[in-house]
């Protein structure tokens, strides 16, 4: 009775908090991993599935409604009616600091099952980064905080807004004096607007922002001559020269997926007659974009502004006229090769304005001036840089240790925290909940009942923004709007809400406000239209800013002082934002948790990155626990070939104390050494085990990964296909011919592929692939149908990195096939290698035979934990899998299957393109291409036909429908030649 | 039968040793090998079995929990997906191969010495068959469907893969087992009978009356089962050829270098032999001294088998030798590093153990005093039995670690379950042999009496037993 009584009074939805909010869930709190599965069976009871099963039900009509009626337009199919079974998509915009990348959501019955790019949106083109693709995983996260609380007591959201008013009278009177706010940064008019309402009404109130990765400090430098809040759009397709300064601009840095696209853009390779951009990297970590490098200087970060004033010495010299005062001793007085200074130089100035310069966003505002100085000398200004005004874009950064400092003079009596999450951010060892507990009222808005809500007064669940009205400004100012897919879960509220009561104390919904901030942009006379036209499309066309113009006039000379060397017998420390986590936002996802860092290969942790020389010197090894200085904590060391000498990188993100049941105690919080930047490192002779998934770096001088440069690939366009010399391929059998019909096909071109990782999270999206856990990827049991296999070409202590993606190649003659006993995997007349679970018994010889090991087999029943909501993430068009199956990549045959639904009910063939696999959808450089091998005019036919194609493996005469296209670099020829250079490759 | 009294009258040949030792007559064979059964249970057989049926248990425990929670209780990983189970399957199957080699084969090849330990090495054979089969059973991954590897016609349209050396398995391993329980059954039937006549109470003459068919010992009965014999050792002699070249399938049709390759056949057989031959040496050492039957096994019957062991061992490490150079030159660059690499990388220990115990310790059977000395042959029997078992670890582990491409290299480590399991199939094969010691002839009392001189009594001429001789040829 008592859960009939939930559904009847709340409605749906808020019946499902309450589910969610079972003694279960609380139970599987604070467990690390929850879908492992050594566990006993928590039953689910008849009842509770009934329920569940009716809310989903009823859920099917009310798709993507709230009372009033608000009207959400889709994307591609009308919205009169949904039909079970077949998905609709809509258009939203997934916000992300001041960023916002466009997306499209697929929903099933009402329910958002997947995130895709929307190609209509300038930050994704259509593609997805991990954390887009992940973010659906986090709207179904069970430890979501489901509740309003006040002092531990459960208060509801009309409670709030009482106490909110109460607050709102006696801050009016004073101006707003002794309140303040503290705001993760965002770029929104509505959010603007009500920011600016509130400022009117509390002139006095103290509001900052604050990221605890901010990737805005270079450019603020810039900010402050210009007047106003800059965005910086860099034109990477314009550029022939690229160097980067610390920017890992492919991955990590705001705006990496069009940056990404652009890169590639200017890397194609279609012809031997092609010329591609040439990319230096100077760095101290391994990023991904240290990986393209076609020249890759590892510097500790002591020497980067050495370095750059060297280049600005060198520049001079070639009579280039620069605004910085160059280095005053020779580039051989640094610990970095005059040579390559040299040809840097000599490149750069060779390609004015076709050349570009970034250096890191989280560098200093001087640094940031000082590069923008080498590129106005170089006239890429304009160019291949361009600056745009940051339109309603809040981002006045301070650290949450400072603000509170500065607010304790004016004591702070109220202390709002939106998004943010400082007890756990906050740098150094300064224990800010202390600092909390001493005001006396504390508010804190979030996804998650986090380290700092557990020290506030009041915390308010934020609302997903797949549940959220809400709009955001893109990097270029292109506007766009959020609108939820489906109800909130666990009875969150949008920024738009909270902020609009903070600002007017009215209680408004997030549709209501977002449309008066729209009423305002929109001429009124076609609102209507337009409005729809903008949830259809998810942005408003045409509303770009305007690059600015940076007046620098009156601005002295720029000095940067070469920061100080460290001392000897000590280590730089350089802690950079995490790939899969982040800042530790993600840090309860377990699919980013598992997805292993692109260099590293790393999943479930972070370390302390040191090179092998460093290692060697203080006699490390992998494992081993150092304690870092006087810090509590110890950290363990992970060598990585590459890194600078004498430096250890950390990761951010981890080691969070209250972040979820998949988050807490994973790794270790680099936040609380961040302050320091020179250290030392103690052993303190523990050991920890790491889950790495990728044990062996080498390609053991087999032609795996190919790649040559450029010259080469001009001598010898099929220089690929020829690294492997085999006899013949016959076989003694008739083999099928695969002349019929659809053959499909794929390929992978290694020349676009950055190894970001996108890929295999579209792929655990789309085909819900379980997490396995820490323990089980330890013992080499993660079940990613799609990885990117990383190997380490030339120097040991200084390779070059190459990330290869590897997913069934779906070979014509399988060698899985043959040895099957019950048939379970076979060939369709598609040329598609196809597993049939239901027969699978799991033998498993079809992964002992497969050549490429991509068969992953359940060794446990993964999914049998998984909680209800999670539940509601997965795709219904693909089988969820039991133990002792075998699973593999599939080519995504739900969607073809939809492809050649949709084709044959308009009586015509699959046009090429229409059918896209998850994998290819999401990469940001299109390096994967899908299609009809018999058709000669599509793409991946074409594609096919290039010169760099080849199938690896090809000389066991397996036929993969799967080819890879090699990798070119561009080397500069006056600088030692890499590709070739590098025949001895060590791991 | 005691009026026969043709004691030492029949000549040896050409001064050879007599078969069996301490010239005894066909009553004493009778009763010495018959008490071992009608005897009162022994407290030391009591307390073996107590020790190897826990360890049966540990075994039960073992498969349940395998089958409560799933493969992943074992240390297999990707791209590790067989270690122990698929080691343990070919370990027991090869152990397997002695007795019927015994039976069939030296029985066709008139080799008269087997029949002392013909009757044991059978009931091995049987034993190590059945630990066998456990492990393809379990090893699956959803051993509740395990039943879709037979050919049986369903309503679900579905049908083994011919193609597959798996199902090849399941023929050969059950051909065998089905051929092998036949043979060792026929071969029981006249000692059968004995137990019949000798037994003391109802219940032991029913059950034994049953089990022996109504066997008379009439001459007919007897034309008809050496017929019989002689058929059934035809038909198992291919088998025991044939087995383990298609075990050996399992790994020589696939593309794993290391594992493709032509040798395997024979490879696998004589490697079979000689594993088979060091399990029958060490449980007749002992069951010749718990049981009294030194003049039954002679350390003449040992010598001889150290003999094949030292054949098949220079076979087993002849094939070692010719794959590294095979893979030499093959030109192959993944054969070539899989050789190195089961030499020089992670799992060298592995490597070395099994040259150490396969290939260095039969040597020692080329001294004369060391083929005849009980414990140095015993001893080598053991280490025979583990350099045999890492034979199998390191063909299926080692290739399977470091394959193709070394993204997905891994090394495989064994977990409690994994060992537990194993340890396990050894308590179910002991306590089937204790079983069997106790409660069935562990000699053929038939087939020894066949051998006694008493047997071939040649009352007239020495000629004419030259002639049968010749004739023989």
């Amino acid at each position: 009775m008592e859960d009939k009584d939930k559904f009847d009074r709340h409605g749906y939805w808020r019946s499902l908090n309450e589910l969610a909010d079972q003694p279960e869930f609380k139970e599987n709190l604070g467990r690390e991993f929850p879908e492992t599965v050594l566990e006993g069976l928590a039953g689910l009871s008849r009842r509770s599935f009934l329920g569940l099963m009716g809310a989903s039900l009823a859920l099917a009509g009310l798709a993507g409604c709230r009372k009033p009626v608000e009207k959400i337009i889709p994307y591609v199919t009308p919205p009169e009616e949904i039909i079970p079974g077949v998905a609709n998509y809509y258009a939203t915009t997934m916000p992300m600091g001041t960023e916002a990348y466009g997306v499209i959501v697929e929903c099933h019955e009402g329910r958002p099952t997947k995130i895709e790019g929307n190609p209509r949106h300038p930050a994704t083109r259509g593609a997805a980064n991990a954390w887009i693709l992940a973010s659906i995983l986090g709207l179904y996260d069970p430890d979501r905080s489901p509740k309003i609380l006040h002092k531990g007591l459960e208060k509801n959201w009309n409670d709030f807004v009482a106490y909110w008013r109460e607050l709102d009278k006696k801050y009016s009177a004073t101006g707003g004096e002794g309140l303040a706010i503290l705001t993760e940064p965002f770029s929104s008019p509505s959010l603007f607007n009500a920011l600016q309402m509130f400022r009117r009404r509390f002139p006095k109130t103290l509001v900052k922002s604050w990221n605890p990765v901010n990737y805005n400090t270079s450019i603020s430098g810039l900010e402050n001559i210009a007047q106003h809040n800059l965005k910086a759009i860099y034109n990477f397709d314009k550029a022939k020269v690229i160097l980067s300064l610390d920017a890992d601009f492919l991955a990590a840095e705001p705006d990496s997926l069009a940056a990404a696209a652009d890169f590639v853009k200017g890397r194609k390779v279609d012809s031997p007659l092609d010329s591609m951009n040439r990319l230096y990297v100077v760095e101290s970590n391994y990023s991904l974009t240290g990986a393209m490098a076609d020249h890759r200087l590892r510097l500790s970060p002591d020497h980067l502004s050495g370095f750059i004033r060297a280049l600005a010495g060198e520049l001079i010299r070639r009579g280039i006229n620069i605004n910085l005062e160059p280095a005053s001793q020779a580039p051989s007085a640094f610990a970095f090769d005059e040579t390559w200074i040299k040809v840097l130089a000599e490149d750069l100035s060779t390609h004015k304005g076709e050349g570009l310069i970034r250096v890191g966003g989280t560098h200093s505002p001087e640094l940031g001036l000082a590069v923008y100085h080498l590129n106005r000398a170089l006239g890429n200004i304009g160019k291949t840089v361009t600056y745009y005004e940051a339109r309603d874009t809040f981002d006045d950064n301070l650290a949450p240790e400072d603000f509170l400092a500065k607010g304790t003079g004016d004591a702070i009596t109220t202390l709002i925290l939106l998004g943010v999450n400082p007890v756990y951010a906050s740098t150094g060892t300064n224990d800010l909940s202390s600092a909390l507990a001493k005001i006396e009222n504390t508010i804190h808005f979030g996804e998650y009942f986090n380290e700092t809500a557990e020290h506030c007064t009041w915390h308010i669940p934020a609302a997903h923004y797949l549940e959220s009205w809400g709009d955001v400004r893109a990097a270029d100012g292109i506007a766009g709007v959020i609108q939820p897919m489906i109800a909130p879960l666990y009875d969150g509220r949008s920024a738009v809400e909270l902020w609009n009561l903070l600002a007017t104390a009215n209680d408004e919904t997030g549709y209501e406000i977002v449309r008066r901030t729209w009423a305002g942009i929109l001429p009124e006379s076609e609102f209507e239209n337009r409005w729809r036209q903008i949830l259809h499309d998810g942005l408003l066309d045409n509303s770009a800013s305007k690059p600015m113009e940076i007046n620098f006039a009156g601005v002295d000379k720029i000095i940067i002082n070469d920061s100080p060397a460290t001392t000897s017998g000590k280590l730089n420390l350089v802690v950079v934002p995490d790939t899969s986590v982040f800042d530790g936002r993600f840090a309860n996802s377990s699919w980013l948790q598992e997805l292993p860092d692109p260099i590293t290969k790393l999943a479930w942790d972070n370390a302390a990155l040191v090179s092998i020389a460093t290692a060697k010197n203080l006699n490390l090894q992998n494992g081993d626990m150092v304690r870092i200085d006087d810090s509590d904590t110890a950290v363990p060391i992970w060598i990585q070939p590459g890194i600078s000498e004498n430096t250890v990188v950390m990761n951010l993100g981890y080691g969070r104390t209250r972040a979820g049941r998949i988050g807490t105690g994973v790794g270790f919080n680099a936040y609380k050494l961040r302050h320091k930047k020179e250290i030392s490192l103690e052993k303190t002779g523990g050991r920890h085990h790491f889950a790495n998934t990728q044990e062996h770096g080498a390609m053991e001088g087999r032609a795996i990964f190919r790649e040559a440069d450029l010259e080469k690939y001009r001598r010898d366009p099929k220089f690929a296909e020829k690294m492997v010399e085999h006899p013949p391929l016959k076989s003694i059998f008739k083999e099928h011919s695969y002349d019929q019909g659809y053959q499909w096909g794929m390929t992978i071109d290694l020349n676009s592929c950055i190894g970001c990782g996108a890929c295999t999270i579209a792929c655990q999206s789309e085909n819900n692939i379980p997490v396995v856990g820490k323990e089980q990827v330890i013992n080499g049991r993660e079940m990613h149908w799609i990885r990117n296999d990383r190997y380490f070409v030339g120097e040991s202590d200084d390779p070059r990195v190459v990330i290869m993606p590897m997913a069934c190649q779906h070979c014509e003659n399988a060698p899985c096939e043959s040895v099957c006993p019950v048939s379970a995997t076979t060939h369709d007349k598609e040329g598609l290698n196809v597993m049939t679970y239901n027969r699978c018994i799991g033998t498993r010889y079809c992964s002992n035979n497969c050549p490429y090991k991509v068969r992953r087999f359940n060794f446990f029943n993964y999914t049998k934990d998984m909680p209800e909501t999670i539940k509601m993430a997965q795709n219904p068009d693909v089988t969820v899998r039991f133990r002792g199956v075998m699973e593999k990549c599939t080519f995504c045959v739900q969607r073809i299957n939809r492809g050649k639904q949709a084709a044959k009910k308009e009586n015509r063939t699959v046009r090429d393109g229409e059918i896209q696999t998850a994998c290819q959808q999401a990469c940001p450089t299109k390096a994967i291409t899908f299609g009809n091998i018999l058709d000669p005019d599509s793409n991946v036919a074409r594609i096919k036909k290039s010169d760099r194609n080849y199938a690896l493996l090809a000389e066991l005469n397996v036929k993969p429908r799967n080819t890879y296209l090699a990798k070119i670099r561009t080397p500069h020829p006056n600088l030692e030649n890499m590709i070739d250079s590098e025949k001895k490759d060590k791991g | 039968m005691s009026d026969v009294t043709t004691k030492d009258t029949a000549p040896l040949h050409h001064g050879e040793e007599p078969l069996i030792a301490g010239n005894p007559s066909f009553g004493e064979v009778t009763d010495k090998i018959s008490r071992i059964v009608e005897r009162k249970t022994p407290r030391v057989w009591l307390l073996a079995l107590l020790l190897t049926g826990s360890l049966t248990l540990v075994l039960l425990g073992s498969i349940g929990k395998l089958v409560w929670e799933g493969i992943g209780i074992w240390g297999l990983k990707v791209p590790v997906g067989w270690a122990w189970d698929i080691t343990n399957f070919v370990f027991w199957v090869g152990i397997g191969h002695a007795g019927t080699l015994i039976s069939a084969i030296l029985f066709l090849m008139r080799q008269r010495w087997r029949t002392s330990i013909n009757r044991f090495a059978e009931a091995m054979t049987l034993f190590a068959v059945i630990c066998a089969l456990i492990f393809p059973g379990i090893h699956v991954g959803r051993i509740w469907i395990a039943y879709y590897m037979f050919p049986l016609p369903n309503q679900m349209g579905m049908w083994p893969n011919f193609r597959s050396p798996l199902l090849w398995d399941v023929f050969a391993v059950g051909t065998y087992f089905t051929a092998s329980l036949l043979f060792w059954y026929t071969g029981l039937i006249p000692d059968l009978a004995t137990l019949r006549d000798r037994a003391k109470n109802k219940i032991r003459k029913i059950i034994f009356g049953i089990l022996a068919l109504g066997w008379r010992g009439g001459n007919r009965q007897w034309k008809h089962y050496e017929l019989a014999y002689l058929i059934l050792a035809g038909i198992s002699t291919p088998l025991v050829l044939s087995v383990h070249s298609v075990v050996s399938t399992d790994f020589a049709v696939s593309i794993i270098p290391g594992w493709h390759t032509t040798i395997f056949p024979p490879y696998f057989v004589a490697g079979a032999i000689f594993s088979g031959f060091a399990m029958v040496m060490t449980l007749s050492i002992i069951a010749r001294k718990v049981f009294g039957l030194e003049n039954y096994i002679t350390v003449n019957h040992l010598e001889k088998m150290n003999k094949i062991m030292l054949l098949t061992g220079m076979m087993v490490g002849y094939a070692y030798s010719i794959e590294f150079f095979m893979a030499w030159y093959s030109g192959n660059q993944y054969e070539i590093f899989t050789f190195i690499n089961r030499a020089t990388g992670p799992y060298a220990w592995a490597y070395w153990t099994m040259i150490t115990c396969n290939v260095i310790v039969p040597q020692i059977f080329w001294v004369k005093k060391w083929r005849r000395s009980l414990p140095v042959m015993f001893v080598a029997s053991i280490l025979i039995n583990i350099g045999m078992w890492f034979e199998r670890f390191v063909i299926i582990v080692t290739s399977l670690s470091r394959d193709f491409l070394p993204s997905s290299w891994d090394y495989f480590r064994p977990t409690f379950w994994d060992i537990s399991t194993f340890v396990g199939s050894f308590g179910l094969f002991l306590s089937l042999f204790l079983l069997f010691v106790r409660y069935l002839p562990i000699i053929s009392m038939a087939e020894v009496k066949g051998v006694l001189p008493q047997a071939d009594p040649h009352f007239y001429a020495h000629k004419s037993h030259k002639a049968s001789e010749e004739e023989n040829k």
